[in-house]
């Protein structure tokens, strides 16, 4: 049986393709201003890798917080139903999964199966999420990937107070004006997301394990941060950038044996 | 009346010009949603109950209703608009007054609202205010007097921004509910509002026209409460549609609206013995608590869930907009003076859940509230929802969702705004909380 999970973000369409139960190709593009068109590159991109045929797949299932627009779907699955199935597929003690993606930053608790049974979302706002270091990187002149390695460097924490973005650069310039060193206003912007982030954990509960997952978990500035303000370690599965996607083709593979045609 | 002489307070003058302009573009952009949001319940429910045309023609704000309230203001008769379910309506009643509900559920004024007061403000406010600025609702202008009761901050000052135009009645609503203190000093807020209707109508409120008007109310609850028994079994009216239904009461003639409402109860009970449910008894069983919902446009909650994929369909609330209007009757003993009105102050001070209250146990009468519909409606999962500003509600959210999990009954805190522009967002969020209810209920 082989299921293709296509996950559309605000910034990337990631796409994994299941061939029963194994994943056999992935493919990543950047959703750009037709996520429709990235999302079909992606799909061809991963089914090429598998040696497979749009005609070979039985399920194609959309995550993503612009699944409407997903090509090939036979079904849709929310963001927080994904990452909760894929994050017990890859580590099967997980109980609680925090998400941190570009735009958005959510957590989800489950059950052994990697159902869902609770979820809260940062309501309306990037300052928990990626866009948020991004921003502040421009703020500080370094590149995204340099702000991590950059705030691990900090010798001390100086607190802003990031209630949103744009506040939170404000924050960031008069650190500069105080003539703060970039790895201590570094390590400001990642501890002020971590504590919107671990607030929002919290408000849902912590289980163990805590997984952590999207783009973010990439970043080991936020990683170390976030791990000090929940006092524990979070565990990082392999390329969590395609969690979600990887839960939608596993949850389309459950759909399959439902109704198989 | 408008006294031009009196200096405003809060309320800008604004040009009568751009007052029409304003007036007529919300306007018609809300006959627009009205017509909208009817036809979208239409759609929901290929076998809509014939008896929801009538209700459909009371949803329109600036229809019929308007009309026959103008004309019994031409007979002479008084129009008392209130801003909080404690308002005691029998009173209004009694006095051959019209009771009206004002709050406003226009998104686009609460624009125009943020001239007057921040942005932080509770929309339903900030709204209630911008419709009173370009004189949109048709209930405020009618209104000869207002009755503004001081529940949260928002209703406190809003009675006071409101009395730059407007005859505007305060009633201090004690916050301890369980003290006999409490309950004396309400009487006393009942017994002058008893005095300052009279005084203005000119009719004398008698212990016939009183009994006459609580047993007016005891019909209409009997009514209600039969509505909201129905939803308890398997899905024979889509949960707008109820809504609806419960909403128009307070801007309804009262025995009219008993009439129809009796009898699209025995449309629903005989669709329930046809076993014509509105969609698969397996559709989540929803439960909306918070903030109220005012018709017309703050209705995207309702639409989300109805017509959400996965659909779910709401069977109860816990809102001043919706099942608290009539769910409790006025309990008189005998039929003195003294005891209806003893009976009134306690129906509206106990039996209300509005989180302005605490006590001993802090707002314990809510909590019940919401296990009592949770058993007895078989709700499979909450929508706890809260417009931001809202903070009386979105403060009692951590007492609530805790009860709610020790009985292991899912909640999503949904907060939002009176605007339009948010609804993708809110989609993706009702769905995944549809998407889990369906999860669970599978297991």
């Amino acid at each position: 049986m082989i299921t293709v999970g296509m996950d559309l973000g605000t910034q990337r369409v990631q796409v994994v393709v299941l061939k029963d139960g194994k994943i056999v190709g992935r493919a990543l593009a950047m959703s750009g201003f037709d996520p429709t068109k990235a999302a079909e590159q992606a799909v061809n991109e991963a089914l090429e890798q598998a040696n497979l045929k749009l005609s070979n797949v039985n399920h194609f299932a959309a995550t993503g917080s612009a699944l409407d627009m997903a090509p090939y779907a036979n079904s849709k699955v929310s963001m927080m139903g994904a990452d909760a199935k894929a994050a017990v597929f890859l580590v099967p003690k997980a109980r609680t999964i925090i998400d941190v993606g570009a735009e958005e930053a959510r957590a989800v608790k489950c059950d052994e199966k990697g159902v869902m049974v609770d979820f809260v979302l940062n309501e309306r706002c990037a300052a928990g999420a990626g866009a948020f270091i991004e921003a502040m990187a421009r703020a500080l002149e370094v590149k995204m990937e340099d702000m991590g390695p950059l705030a691990l460097k900090a010798e001390r924490a100086s607190p802003i107070n990031a209630s949103c973005v744009i506040f939170g650069e404000s924050d960031v310039v008069s650190l500069i004006h105080r003539q703060e060193s970039k790895p201590e206003i570094a390590r400001a912007v990642y501890d002020a997301m971590a504590d919107r982030v671990s607030a929002m954990v919290h408000r849902l509960g912590i289980n163990p394990e805590v997984v952590l997952v999207g783009g973010v978990a990439k970043d080991p500035g936020f990683v170390v941060s976030l791990n000090r303000k929940l006092g524990i370690n979070v565990v990082i599965p392999e390329d969590p950038e395609y969690v979600g996607a990887l839960g939608a083709a596993l949850i389309a593979a459950t759909r399959v044996k439902e109704d198989p045609k | 009346m408008k006294n031009e002489t009196v200096e405003r307070k809060y309320l800008p003058e604004m040009p009568r010009k751009e007052m029409d302009e304003l007036r007529n573009t919300v306007k018609t952009a809300s006959q627009k949603i009205i017509a909208d949001n009817i036809e979208h319940m239409k759609k929901a429910d290929p076998h809509r109950p014939e008896a929801m045309k009538y209700f459909d023609e009371m949803a329109d704000l600036f229809g019929k209703r308007q009309k026959e309230i103008a004309a019994e203001k031409e007979k002479g008769k008084k129009v008392i608009g209130y801003l909080c379910l404690f308002a005691p309506t029998e009173l209004i009643m009694a006095a051959d007054a019209i009771p009206v509900r004002v709050n406003s559920g226009w998104y686009d004024t609460s624009k125009l609202g943020d001239r007057v007061v921040p942005v932080e403000v509770c929309p339903v406010i900030r709204s209630t205010i911008g419709a009173k600025m370009i004189e949109l609702s048709p209930f405020l202008e009618q209104s000869d007097a207002l009755i503004s009761v001081l529940t949260c901050d928002g209703m406190t000052k809003l009675g006071e921004i409101l009395g730059d135009t407007k005859i505007v009645w305060g009633m201090n609503i004690p916050r301890i509910k369980d003290s006999t203190q409490s309950l004396r000093f309400w009487n006393d807020e009942i017994k002058h509002m008893k005095t300052q209707i009279e005084t203005f109508t000119g009719n004398k409120i008698t212990r016939k026209n009183l009994k006459e008007a609580i047993e007016t109310s005891h019909r209409a609850t009997k009514a209600f409460r039969r509505l909201q028994e129905l939803r308890k079994g398997n899905p024979v009216i889509m949960g707008r549609d109820a809504m609806l239904v419960n909403q128009a009461y307070t801007w309804d003639d009262k025995k009219r609206w008993t009439e129809k409402t009796e009898v699209l109860c025995d449309e629903l009970e005989k669709r329930a013995q046809r076993k014509d449910w509105v969609c698969s008894p397996d559709t989540p069983r929803v439960m909306v608590t918070g903030t109220p919902m005012f018709w017309p446009d703050n209705w995207k909650l309702p639409t989300l869930v109805e017509e959400g994929n996965p659909q779910g369909i709401i069977v109860a609330d816990e809102q001043c907009s919706g099942e608290r209007i009539l769910n409790d009757p006025i309990g008189v003993d005998e039929w003195s003076m003294d005891d209806m009105l003893n009976a009134m102050s306690e129906r509206y001070l106990m039996a209300s859940t509005c989180p302005c209250f605490t006590s001993k146990d802090g707002n314990e009468d809510r909590i019940n509230w919401l296990l009592n519909k949770v058993k007895e409606w078989k709700i499979q999962g909450v929508i706890y929802y809260v417009v931001r500003g809202c903070m009386l509600y979105a403060m009692e959210y951590t007492r609530v969702k805790k009860a709610l999990d020790k009985i292991n009954v899912p909640v999503y805190y949904l907060d939002t705004e009176y605007t339009r522009e948010d609804v993708g967002q809110m989609k993706t969020r009702v769905e995944a909380f549809l998407e889990m209810l369906n999860a669970r209920i599978d297991i």
